[in-house]
């Protein structure tokens, strides 16, 4: 994108006609900004106000604690245990995602006989609903008449767990199953910037002699930062803050509690307790790690004249 | 816009296709879709056999019994049902306010314009979480709970941005000279918009609009708390409720799974070419 942001305006002219113009933009943006006003913005802002009061969430009262949730929240030692919890998770399966979604990126770049298919297939778990993929990999793991228990079985390695919904494994299993539901997201982010990769800086790399472990680390690596910082973010923050997969995977189970993570937690908080204002404050810690991270972020890589960089 | 693959360079290597890259290729295929292979013929076993140990790889019998059952004694039609509506108005309400909205940060000057941008790819990042307790105190206060038209309004809360980013970027990467090319021509504004900037926007509008199909179809979250009436639940917690039957039937479970990915499947195939390039734009560029 040559086209910086501020050029994108079309019709120049007097100052009037110009104000004319912007009356107009903000007309058409009215419809969006009202309901993101009112279905993102206020409901967090409502959040950040409700912190401080005990609330039921059935019922009408409510009173105010100040900052008394966040001293009791501080204090918990369930909720240091789910911090910690939701930080294993959202390090080893964005790891894991990174890996297994530039891995296939690089398998899937070039073209070969089946080429299309595989890149459907590859995108596929990401497609399905969360709740499918969750229960299949149930099934896929059940203690008793799992496959992939069986397959592990057979291959005879001394200390591999015969089942693996248990207090002890089923982080493992939480991880790998979120690796394979999400993986693909970064697949499709990082194949289509290889794909942009100018050809000539290969060319030369190979005329200097790079091999091809070379030639990864020194022209496609640093290609690639700029969207692998992008994912590494929003994947880190969107695992961190997951609660369907630990959800569905550990509800009914006496191992739930290993993967009780904060989004789990705070659900717990608000619907089993019924404590909303706890829950509430419970999301504004969330909120207020995920400013901090995307501070954090912008600091470090602060965006280029065109947003879209960001 | 000239699909991506078509306009790439060719790559001037030959195509590898050593052992060593088939290994690959295999690998990355078994680990995509053996869990669906096995999700299906899990589905069309008989019940004695589903528990069979070792399992069947292939199964020996093969029988409808679980489909027959979600068809006939579960209200998965009712559910897939309630999903349609809930994702088809989610959509019509983010994508109609969404293209007028991206149309107008890329074509307009007033003030805050960069502001309104960041808060929108802010809020993009907003998980659903955050908004849980919030949303469902609101939703009870207008009594939308345990209402379909209530369940799409907190899916505009974390799709709108998301549309609006992609959108965005979309119209950003249409040349205005394009637009300048057909005023001097004599359209106006509202048909340089419909004849000039729809036709090539419209691969970014349909990748957007399907994204934010998937949204409302996949939730879990929020339908969990907002929907109790068996009969207004939608596909992913009629499904869950399924677990809570006394005796878990892992067929009718693997059925009711089949039956929601292949429509899906058939859907994806047919535009997936859309959806590559709505990712390549969405997310990162540059």
């Amino acid at each position: 994108m040559s086209v910086g942001a501020d050029t994108l305006v079309l019709v120049p002219g007097r100052a009037s006609r110009r104000r004319r113009e912007s009356l107009i933009g903000i007309g058409l943006l009215l419809p969006s900004a009202a309901l993101v006003l009112a279905f993102t913005i206020f409901p967090v802002a409502y959040n950040v106000w409700l912190g401080f009061y005990a609330k039921h969430s059935l019922r009408a009262t409510s009173s105010w604690v100040g900052l008394g949730n966040y001293s009791q929240i501080l204090t918990d030692p369930d909720f240091w245990r789910s911090v910690w919890l939701a930080t294993v998770y959202a390090i080893g399966s964005t790891a894991l995602q990174i890996v297994a979604g530039v891995a296939g990126a690089l398998i899937l770049h070039r073209r070969f006989a089946g080429c299309d298919f595989l890149r459907g297939v590859a995108l596929f778990p990401y497609m399905i609903p969360t709740v499918i993929a969750v229960f299949v990999w149930r099934w896929l793991m059940n203690d008793l008449y799992g496959v992939i228990p069986y397959l592990l079985n057979m291959l005879r390695i001394p200390g591999m767990p015969e089942a693996w919904l248990t207090h002890t494994t089923i982080m493992w299993v939480l991880i790998v199953l979120s690796v394979w539901t999400f993986f693909p997201f970064v697949l499709v982010n990082v194949l289509a910037r290889l794909q942009t990769i100018p050809l000539e800086l290969y060319d030369a790399a190979r005329v200097d002699g790079a091999s091809a472990v070379r030639q990864f680390v020194h022209v496609t690596l640093p290609q690639l930062k700029n969207v692998l910082l992008i994912v590494l973010l929003l994947r880190g923050i969107w695992m961190f803050t997951k609660f369907d997969v630990p959800w569905l995977l550990g509800f009914g189970g006496g191992a739930g509690e290993a993967i009780r993570t904060l989004p789990v937690f705070t659900y717990q908080r608000s619907f089993t307790y019924y404590q909303a204002g706890m829950g509430a404050a419970l999301s504004n810690v969330m909120l207020a790690l995920l400013l901090m991270a995307v501070t954090v972020y912008f600091i470090a890589f602060p965006p280029e004249a065109d947003d879209n960089d960001a | 816009m000239p699909e991506r693959a078509a306009s790439l360079p060719r790559r001037p290597r030959r195509p590898v296709s050593t052992g060593a890259a088939w290994a690959v290729r295999i690998g990355l295929f078994a680990f995509c879709a053996f869990p669906l292979y096995w999700m299906l013929v899990s589905s069309l076993k008989a019940s004695h056999e589903l528990l069979a140990s070792p399992p069947t790889f292939w199964p020996h019998e093969w029988e409808l019994r679980a489909y027959r059952k979600l068809f006939y004694e579960t209200n998965f039609w009712t559910y897939m049902e309630n999903t349609v509506i809930v994702a088809v108005l989610t959509t019509a309400i983010v994508i109609t306010a969404g293209v007028i909205g991206a149309y107008s940060l890329t074509r307009y000057t007033f003030p805050c314009r960069t502001l309104i941008a960041r808060v929108t790819l802010l809020a993009y990042m907003f998980p659903p979480i955050i908004m849980l307790v919030p949303l469902f105190l609101l939703a009870r206060e207008f009594g939308l709970v345990n209402s379909l038209v209530g369940l799409a309004l907190t899916y505009i809360s974390f799709s709108l941005p998301y549309a609006l980013w992609i959108l965005r970027a979309f119209f950003q990467s249409i040349p205005i000279d394009l637009e300048h090319a057909a005023l001097i021509d004599g359209a106006n504004r509202a048909q340089a918009l419909w004849y000039v900037v729809m036709p090539l926007a419209l691969p970014g509008i349909i990748a957007t609009a399907i994204f934010t199909f998937i949204v409302a179809w996949n939730d879990f979250l929020f339908a969990l708390v907002l929907i109790g009436k068996d009969e207004l639940k939608t596909i992913a917690i009629g499904i869950n409720e399924f677990f809570h039957m006394a005796v878990v039937d892992w067929g009718l479970i693997m059925a009711a799974g089949v039956m929601v990915t292949i429509p899906a499947l058939v859907f994806f195939v047919t535009i997936q070419r859309y959806l590559i390039a709505g990712w390549g734009t969405g997310g990162v560029k540059g």
